[in-house]
C-alpha cells in the first residue's frame, strides 16, 4: 500500500503518547507546588525548587506540553479522518513533533533557572519564542494544506475550531512576545506600561479562549459524537457557536485588569463582552450534552462517555463562573484571591484535562489496533479525577471568598480587622485540601497511564487505510 | 408528620425515597414540615456562633459580628436557603423532559428539599466556627448529599437508573452553578455597602 492510501498515524501516535507523559510531569509539579503552599518547607531552600520558578513550569507543562500535545494529536487525526486524505507532509509533521518537544525541554530547563520574560503563560525567552513561531507556522501549513487537498467537499465543524485555534494562537504569540533582546537570555517587551499589560491580557485571556477552549471544542465536536455513536445534536448550533465564540472571546481580556491604570471604558467593555460570552459558551455546552444525552443507555457501560459528559458539565460550570467573576463589583472581591485559582482549575482539570483524556481513551486503542486494556480502570480514573476536581475547586471557593472578605473587613473605627498574614494563616486547611484534590487527580492520571501502557505494550502500530468517500458526497 | 424521613434517609435511603415519593407532598406541606424547620438550623446556629463565640485566626481575641449585623445576615441566609431549594426544584422540573421524566413541580421541589437534608443538619456546627473542624464535618456531609441525589433522582422521577445518572449529573451541575451565583451575589451585596460589622 502506498503512503497516499493510508493516514499518517505516526505523528498522531507520538503526540498521543507524549500527552500522557507530559500530563504526568505537569500535574506532578502542580501537586508539589500545592504542597509547598501548605508546607513551605518543601522548597528545601533550593532556588530552582521554589514556588516562583516551579509555578511557570507547572503552567507551561500542563497547558503547552500536555494540552498542546493533545491538540496536535487530535487535530492531526481529525483533519485526516474528516478530509479523507493523508497529512500533506510527513516531514513537516515530524518537524512539528520534534520541534514542540524541544521547546518543552527548553522550557523545563530555563524556567527553573529563573530565565523568564515575566509575562504570565508567555514566560519563555525570545530564542524559544522564535522556535515556537517556526513550529507553529509549520503546524498551520500541515493543517490547512491538508484541508486544501481534502476529498470531502464539506469542512467539518471540528476543523473550524482547530483552524481558529491555530490562526489565533499564531497572532497572539507573535504580538505578545514581541520584545527587544539584550542578551541571549534576556529581553524587554516591545510595549510599555499599561499597553504592555493590555497586550499581555489580550494574549492571556485568548490563550484561554483559543488554546484551551476552541481547540478542545474541536475535540468535543469530533470525539463526543464518535464515542456516543450519534450525530451532533444540532449542526446549525455548532456553526452559530463557532462564530459567536470567536467573535466574543477576543474582547474579554480587559477583565484581568479591573481597577488598574487601564482606562475605565476598556474595563467596562471587557466586562460586557465577558458577560455576553456566556451565551455562545452555553450554546456549545448544550450541544455537547444533548449529543451525549441521546446515548444515555450507554453511559452505564461506557466510562469514557462519563468522562466526556463530566468534562462538558465542568465546561458549563466554569463558563458561567467566568462571566460572574468578570463583573467589576464581584472582581473587586475575587481578584488576587484563590477563587481565581479554583476557577482556572475547574476549567483546566474539569474541562481541558478530562476531554483530552476521554479523547485519548478513544484514540490510542485505534492507533494500536487494540481494545482498551480495562474499562474498570477507566472507571477508577473517572472517580478519582472527579473527586479530585471537586475537592480542589470547593477548597478554592471557600479559600477565595474568605480571603476576599478578610482583606476587606474593617472594624467600626475604620481599621482593618485582619492583617495580611492572618489571612495567609487562615488558608492552611484549604491548601491541604487543595493538595489532596490535586493528588487525587494525579493518581487518576497514573491509573490512566498504566491502563494505556497495558493496552499498547507489544502492540503493532495500526495502519489507517483511507476509505473511499461515500457516494452522497 | 413534622421532620419525618430524616432518619430513614441515613439508614436506608432507597426505601426512604420510595416512602417520600408515595407521600405525594405538596410544596406548601414540604416547606412547612421540612424546609422551614431544617433551614433554621444553620441560620440560627450561625447567628449564635458569630455573635457569641466568634472565630479565631492565629493569635489574638476571637472576632465576632455585632448582633445587628449578624441578624441581618442570618435572615438573608435563611431566605437564600428557602429560595435556593425552590429554584433548584424548579430547574429539575424544567430539565425533566430532556431525561424522559414527567414529574409535578411539587415532586421536584421535594427532591431538592430532601436531598439537601445532610447540609441543613450539619448547619449545627456553625454554632462554633472552627474552620478545620467545619471542613472535616462538611466534606463527608457534602459527599452524602451527592449520594442522596443519585439515589433519589431515579426513584422520585420514575426513570431508569441509566437516565437517572445523567439527570443527577445535570442537577449537580445546576447546583454548582447556583452556588457560584450565590458567591457572586454575596460579593455584589458586599460591594454595594451591605457589609458585615466586626467586633473583637
Amino acid at each position: 500500500m502506498t503512503d497516499q492510501q493510508t493516514y499518517n498515524y505516526t505523528v498522531v501516535r507520538q503526540f498521543a503518547i507524549m500527552t500522557i507523559v507530559w500530563g504526568i510531569v505537569g500535574m506532578a509539579v502542580g501537586v508539589l507546588i500545592a504542597a509547598q503552599l501548605a508546607w513551605p518547607v518543601l522548597n528545601f531552600d533550593i532556588p530552582w525548587l521554589t514556588f516562583g520558578r516551579l509555578r511557570p513550569l507547572h503552567t507551561n507543562a500542563v497547558i503547552f506540553a500536555f494540552g498542546g500535545s493533545a491538540l496536535f494529536a487530535t487535530s492531526y487525526y481529525v483533519v485526516q479522518h474528516t478530509c479523507h486524505v493523508r497529512l500533506i507532509s510527513d516531514k513537516l509533521a515530524a518537524f512539528t513533533f520534534w520541534g514542540w518537544q524541544l521547546i518543552i525541554v527548553a522550557a523545563a530547563i530555563t524556567l527553573p533557572l529563573g530565565i523568564t520574560s515575566s509575562k504570565e503563560y508567555a514566560e519563555l525567552e525570545w530564542p524559544i519564542d522564535i522556535l515556537i513561531t517556526l513550529v507553529w507556522v509549520a503546524y498551520a501549513v500541515v493543517f490547512f494544506g491538508t484541508i486544501m487537498k481534502r476529498k470531502i467537499p464539506h469542512i467539518y465543524v471540528a476543523n473550524w475550531f482547530y483552524g481558529a485555534f491555530i490562526i489565533t494562537v499564531a497572532v497572539l504569540h507573535v504580538f505578545n512576545s514581541a520584545a527587544v533582546p539584550v542578551s541571549l537570555f534576556k529581553s524587554y517587551s516591545a510595549y510599555a506600561g499599561v499597553q504592555d499589560a493590555m497586550v499581555q491580557w489580550w494574549y492571556g485571556h485568548n490563550a484561554v479562549g483559543f488554546f484551551l477552549t476552541a481547540g478542545f471544542l474541536g475535540m468535543m465536536y469530533y470525539f463526543v459524537p464518535k464515542q456516543a455513536q450519534r450525530p451532533v445534536y444540532s449542526y446549525r448550533l455548532s456553526v452559530v457557536h463557532f462564530w459567536a465564540l470567536i467573535f466574543t472571546y477576543i474582547w474579554a481580556g480587559p477583565h484581568h485588569l479591573h481597577y488598574t491604570a487601564l482606562p475605565d471604558w476598556a474595563q467596562s467593555l471587557g466586562m460586557v463582552m465577558s458577560l455576553i460570552l456566556l451565551a455562545p459558551s452555553w450554546g456549545g455546552m448544550i450541544n455537547g450534552i444533548m449529543t451525549l444525552s441521546g446515548a444515555w443507555e450507554k453511559l452505564r457501560t461506557d466510562p469514557v462517555l462519563r468522562l466526556l459528559i463530566v468534562s462538558i458539565s465542568f465546561y458549563g460550570m466554569s463558563t458561567f463562573e467566568g462571566p460572574m467573576m468578570a463583573i467589576k463589583t464581584v472582581n473587586a472581591l475575587s481578584h488576587y484571591t484563590d477563587w481565581t485559582i479554583g476557577h482556572v482549575h475547574s476549567g483546566a482539570l474539569g474541562w481541558v484535562a478530562l476531554i483530552s483524556m476521554g479523547s485519548m481513551y478513544y484514540l490510542i486503542p485505534r492507533l494500536f489496533n487494540r481494545e482498551l486494556h480495562s474499562l474498570k480502570l477507566v472507571e477508577v480514573h473517572f472517580w478519582t479525577a472527579t473527586i479530585g476536581i471537586v475537592l480542589y475547586i470547593t477548597a478554592m471557593w471557600v479559600a477565595g471568598i474568605m480571603q476576599g472578605l478578610m482583606w476587606r473587613a474593617t472594624n467600626a473605627d475604620g481599621t482593618l480587622t485582619y492583617s495580611f498574614v492572618e489571612s495567609v494563616q487562615a488558608m492552611h486547611p484549604y491548601y491541604i485540601v487543595r493538595f489532596l484534590g490535586g493528588a487525587f487527580f494525579l493518581v487518576g492520571t497514573l491509573v490512566m497511564a498504566w491502563n494505556i501502557w497495558k493496552t499498547i505494550a507489544g502492540a503493532k502500530p495500526a495502519v489507517g487505510t483511507i476509505p473511499a468517500p461515500a457516494a452522497a458526497h | 408528620m413534622v421532620l419525618q424521613h430524616i432518619w430513614g434517609l441515613f439508614i436506608n435511603p432507597k426505601r426512604e425515597w420510595e416512602a417520600i415519593r408515595d407521600d405525594h407532598c405538596t410544596i406548601g406541606k414540604c416547606y412547612a414540615l421540612h424546609v422551614l424547620l431544617l433551614a433554621a438550623i444553620p441560620a440560627i446556629s450561625g447567628f449564635i456562633g458569630t455573635t457569641q463565640f466568634g472565630w479565631q485566626i492565629g493569635v489574638g481575641d476571637p472576632i465576632k459580628l455585632t448582633v445587628e449585623s449578624a441578624s441581618i445576615i442570618a435572615v438573608l441566609y435563611y431566605l437564600a436557603m428557602l429560595v435556593g431549594v425552590f429554584s433548584i426544584g424548579w430547574m429539575i422540573h424544567w430539565m425533566a423532559g430532556t431525561y424522559g421524566a414527567e414529574p409535578l413541580l411539587s415532586q421536584c421541589v421535594v427532591l431538592a428539599a430532601y436531598t439537601a437534608t445532610p447540609l441543613f443538619l450539619i448547619g449545627i456546627m456553625e454554632l462554633y466556627p472552627l474552620l478545620w473542624l467545619n471542613m472535616v464535618i462538611g466534606i463527608p456531609a457534602l459527599a452524602y448529599t451527592v449520594y442522596l441525589l443519585y439515589v433519589g433522582v431515579p426513584i422520585m422521577m420514575g426513570i431508569s437508573e441509566d437516565r437517572g445518572f445523567l439527570f443527577s449529573s445535570a442537577v449537580l451541575g445546576v447546583g454548582l452553578v447556583a452556588f457560584v451565583a450565590l458567591l457572586a451575589v454575596t460579593a455584589l451585596l458586599w460591594g454595594m455597602g451591605l457589609e458585615p460589622r466586626f467586633t473583637r
